[in-house]
């Protein structure tokens, strides 16, 4: 091998490369405050950027749509989970009477809770979808001296893994024929199989991720 | 830390799902909008809804009836969300629609709706085949390949690949070499009401070649002249017809295969060596075919969990009419594994031909490995471009590839992962005789960069760079 061929190996590995270091998705972070009450750590957060810009839409589809929002208290320095909050959120408009029904479960270091609501129009319902009031991530003197995040998965319809088991059935079966060998290699080759990506199944999940902070970041009441 | 699995927390919420309605959040003290009250909250009232209608809209190149079989609710039932959810996914899956959306709206009466499938068509005409490469023999070679997944708006699929690579090197009156094939596929072939749809497929091939025949793989002694090297001048016509059934994640296909051959072995100017099998003169080629293909990947562009198991037999004889009596059995496995966000990919193969195959169907170790080390190159469409025309009748092969996501929400480059992989080959022309060196190390690897786009899914490869070099 001479080393023309080499130099460009060498430049072929080096633009995967860069283009795996480009590649890495950054998470954003969220307006979000934070304080302490009773000794325990409670996040306030704004969750309207985690929504589509069609949220009205799709929520007032008369079938039952489902916000799933997760939160965990991350310590900085040993990637350690302190306390987990999950919240889901079942939307059902209901064409016929034109309201809102929803259902909120929540479950928290302390209790799970649900509750059912009910509103009369969309402005409503953003409101209320927007703010996540309160979130109990656990005892204040958790957070010790360390540094910490919260790091919040918003999912907007998601797939649940039971669903998606029953549907992979239907990804299997790619429309080729018996003739499973002898495809075509090539430095920039098409794989051996069809295109058949499932299409946009309308899920969205949404990551962010805090700033560092510390214990003592938190405003005590 | 990778961020919480959403399966940890989802059991979570069952754990939590108990109602306790006293525990209702407490007003928001700066909400910039106003927030529900107490008297706002009423229970749920889901009322069971009938389905009046149901409206396909936007299918504009598919036939609205292929969209309306495949649906899992039908008008007059009564609305089921988890089936129109299941209909969704599933003509979300056929690889039609980049997007279906369902919604419902009033009906005629109160109690009655209309269900709504919004359909946004995708391009299906993909790019499924491209490769270019050079050889000593022949210094410039292309192939391109195209398929239309939703043939006519009927779910089936057609496929054209063709490749050409000219008149070989210092050879310039000789036939120009190529290969074409042509395929359809019906996934649904409906026979009779009582029995479920038949898989129909349809191949046809045509193809003209040369093999180099020398006394050694590399034709050394022709020091890069291969202008005067003995060569097998072949020609391939034929089809295959199969017919199947299919069931979830698998199907079994059957069918007939028949080729006319023609070849004519050509001197040089050096003695020529053993040539790859195949009778001078004319000669035909019938066999039946059986394949067996069991696909539980989750995913085929990256693969995290499920496996994929191929097993084909060819067997062909005299009683078929053939000139060639011979079986070849090939089995291939991958089974995909989640780490993390990665994925594990282990992949094996086994083959084995008994009897008096014609070459190109034993096995080219090339065409198993990321690249060799020594003159033999992966074929392109079963045409060898290489000096190294030898076949083997024993094949194993085991891997395993790394893949690390990218992106995975791009425009035109949709997803992308890195591929790290590994392969160890071993084949041998007959048992008892040793490896072929086809390579010189039985291990090879790769580098690749994969991406996933509307016209296709691409491969960026090291390992081929280094193909051609090493």
């Amino acid at each position: 091998m001479n080393l023309r061929a080499l130099a460009r190996i060498a430049a072929l590995a080096c633009a995967l490369a860069g283009a795996a270091a480009l590649a890495h998705e950054v998470p954003a972070s969220l307006p979000m405050t934070l304080e302490a009450r009773n000794g325990r750590l409670r996040a306030h957060l704004d969750l309207s950027p985690a929504f589509p810009p069609d949220l009205a839409r799709q929520v007032g589809n008369g079938l039952t749509n489902v916000i799933a929002v997760h939160l965990a208290l991350v310590s900085q320095a040993s990637d350690e989970v302190s306390a987990l909050y999950s919240r889901e959120i079942d939307i059902l408009y209901d064409v016929w009477d034109e309201a809102y029904r929803v259902t909120v479960k929540d479950v928290d270091a302390d209790r799970p809770r649900s509750q059912t609501l009910t509103f009369q129009n969309y402005r409503s319902l953003r409101s209320y979808l927007s703010e996540l009031r309160q979130t109990d991530l656990g005892p204040l003197s958790a957070l010790g001296t360390g540094s910490w995040i919260v790091q919040t998965r918003v999912e907007v319809n998601p797939i649940s893994k039971e669903l998606l088991e029953r549907t992979r059935e239907f990804i299997a079966n790619p429309a080729s024929g018996s003739r499973v060998s002898g495809s075509s290699r090539s430095v920039l080759g098409v794989m051996a199989s069809y295109l058949l990506r499932g299409s946009d199944s309308g899920a969205e999940v949404h990551r962010f991720r805090s700033a560092p902070f510390t214990v003592r970041e938190v405003t005590v009441r | 830390m990778r961020f919480l699995s959403h399966a940890a927390l989802l059991v979570a919420l069952v754990v939590g799902a108990a109602a306790r309605a006293e525990d209702l959040p407490a007003t928001a003290e700066t909400a910039p909008e106003p927030v529900p009250t107490p008297s706002e909250l009423t229970p749920p009232l889901v009322r069971p809804y009938l389905i009046e209608r149901i409206v396909i809209t936007g299918g504009r190149r598919t036939r609205e009836s292929e969209i309306r079989h495949r649906l899992l609710v039908k008008e007059g039932d009564v609305l089921d969300e988890e089936k129109v959810l299941l209909s969704r996914l599933r003509l979300g899956q056929l690889g039609w629609f980049s997007r279906v959306e369902t919604h419902v709206e009033r009906g005629s009466t109160r109690g009655r709706v209309v269900l709504f499938f919004t359909l946004t068509e995708r391009n299906t005409l993909v790019i499924s085949d491209l490769a270019f490469g050079s050889t000593g023999p022949q210094p410039i070679y292309a192939g391109f390949g195209l398929t239309e997944q939703n043939f006519l708006g009927l779910g089936m699929a057609v496929s054209g690949t063709f490749v050409y690579g000219g008149s070989p090197v210092d050879r310039p009156a000789d036939p120009a070499r190529f290969a074409f094939r042509a395929s359809f596929y019906d996934p649904e072939l409906p026979v009779l009401k009582e029995i479920p749809p038949l898989v129909l497929g349809l191949t046809f091939l045509g193809l003209r070649g040369e093999e180099i025949t020398c006394n050694t793989s590399d034709c050394a002694e022709l020091d890069g002249h291969f202008g005067g090297a003995p060569r097998l001048r072949y020609s391939r016509v034929g089809g295959e017809v199969t017919l199947g059934v299919r069931g979830p994640f698998e199907r079994f296909m059957a069918g007939y295969r028949g080729e006319w051959l023609r070849a004519e072995s050509m001197t040089g100017s050096v003695p020529s060596g053993p040539a790859p099998y195949l009778r001078d003169g004319n000669s035909f080629l019938s066999a039946l075919t059986a394949t067996y293909d069991r696909d539980t990947r989750n995913d085929i562009f990256f693969p995290t969990e499920g496996s994929r198991v191929t097993g084909q037999l060819v067997f062909s004889s005299r009683a078929l009419g053939s000139d060639y009596d011979y079986s070849r059995y090939l089995l291939q496995v991958e089974r995909a594994f989640p780490i993390g966000a990665d994925a594990l990919r282990i992949q094996t193969a086994l083959g084995a031909v008994q009897g008096d195959a014609p070459f190109f169907d034993r096995f080219y170790p090339a065409d198993f490995s990321y690249f060799t080390v020594g003159p033999a190159l992966g074929r392109a469409l079963e045409l060898n471009f290489s000096p190294d025309s030898r076949y083997d009748a024993l094949l194993a092969m085991a891997g395993a590839e790394y893949g690390i996501p990218l992106w995975s929400s791009g425009s035109f480059f949709h997803r992308g992962y890195l591929a790290l992989g590994a392969r160890w080959l071993w084949s041998a022309a007959r048992a008892g005789v040793g490896r072929t060196h086809a390579s010189k190390i039985p291990v090879s690897g790769d580098v690749a960069l994969r991406f996933d786009t509307p016209v296709g899914m691409f491969n960026a490869s090291v390992g081929y760079f280094l193909d051609d070099f090493l």
